[in-house]
């Protein structure tokens, strides 16, 4: 397989690795070093992307495992990243003051365990099916349903919160 | 749309039971002009994940210039090249001779040899030949005996 060739093939999906290891690791420095790690990764294996049915899935489940494998190696190391101290909710409020909508849904995104962020980042951002979802993360359709239905649910929570504590 | 319609796509969202198609009308109410005041509370939700999605890496991709494994793969198609060619050079530089052939090189071989040998005896021949010229220096003194013709030729008148 060429360069080029390649290349067409990985760089549609590059902005949804990038966003999903930012959705991740927070960072977008960490985020951009997790998609070029990717794409070597599947470069030098570039025989067998071929064998693949769906690159792109494959390619996510990749970046998954990247970044998991980046916050576990972080905590482990107790180099515990910026970001990951939204954890409790007494932050969360913290982090709230900026009361930005949007960055709040962003900041209770962050506070989500990391298999409710990427299902959420994989259905209500990059719109897949629950049937690719579940390839993607080496689950089951039931089982991203219900990660899916908590992730918005805890998000709704905290905006209605939020909401409340502003207009009163 | 009507009001009730999202309000119960938004409950069913919730709980994890709308199709993508559902997904973007709700998106689509959230993300426009009109949400209904009581709603206003989830339009940032909808906004946010649609602004989610509009963010992008802004690394170009480096990956290392030329294929290595494909080189592999030339060196050693290149190494089994050359040591075919001098396996095989030396084995055809051995002439390959059918019984014939060989038959006939034996016979020829023969025939030089017996062609050696006749020469060697003719040189023999010349070299013995080659003491004639100790007759013709006889001969030469021989010569001399006209001197003494001379001289007693003398004598007798």
């Amino acid at each position: 397989m060429k360069q080029k060739e390649f290349l067409t093939t990985v760089l549609p999906f590059k902005d949804k690795l990038y966003r999903l290891a930012k959705r991740l690791l927070v960072s977008s420095e960490e985020a951009e070093d997790a998609v070029q790690e990717v794409f070597l990764k599947l470069w030098n294996g570039k025989q067998k992307i071929k064998n693949y049915k769906n690159p792109e899935a494959f390619a996510i489940t990749m970046t998954k495992n990247y970044c998991l494998d980046r916050l576990k190696s972080k905590q482990a190391g107790n180099l515990k990243i910026v970001h990951s101290n939204y954890q409790n909710s007494e932050n969360i409020e913290k982090a709230v003051e900026a009361n930005d909508g949007v960055s709040l849904v962003f900041k209770i995104m962050e506070t989500l365990p990391e298999q409710q962020r990427m299902i959420l980042q994989l259905r209500d951002v990059e719109q897949f099916e629950f049937d690719e979802i579940a390839e993607m993360l080496e689950s089951n359709e039931t089982a991203v349903r219900v990660a899916l239905s908590r992730a918005r649910k805890t998000v709704r929570e905290q905006l209605i919160k939020q909401y409340n504590y502003g207009v009163s | 749309m009507e009001l009730a319609n999202i309000e119960t796509l938004l409950e069913a969202y919730f709980e994890g039971n709308t199709t993508l198609n559902e997904e973007a009308t709700l998106r689509k109410y959230f993300t426009g002009n009109e949400v209904a005041p009581h709603l206003a509370v989830y339009q940032p939700l909808f906004v946010g994940l649609e602004r989610a999605g509009e963010e992008v890496s802004k690394q170009e991709v480096v990956l290392p210039q030329a294929s290595f494994q494909l080189n592999k793969w030339w060196y050693g198609i290149a190494a089994m090249l050359v040591v075919g060619a001098t396996v095989g050079s030396f084995m055809f530089s051995q002439p390959q001779l059918t019984q014939e052939e060989k038959e006939a090189v034996a016979a020829f071989e023969k025939a030089k040899e017996t062609m050696l040998l006749l020469s060697e005896n003719l040189n023999k021949g010349t070299s013995s030949i080659a003491h004639l010229n100790e007759f013709s220096k006889g001969t030469s003194t021989i010569s001399h005996i006209d001197q003494f013709t001379n001289s007693k030729n003398k004598i007798l008148k």
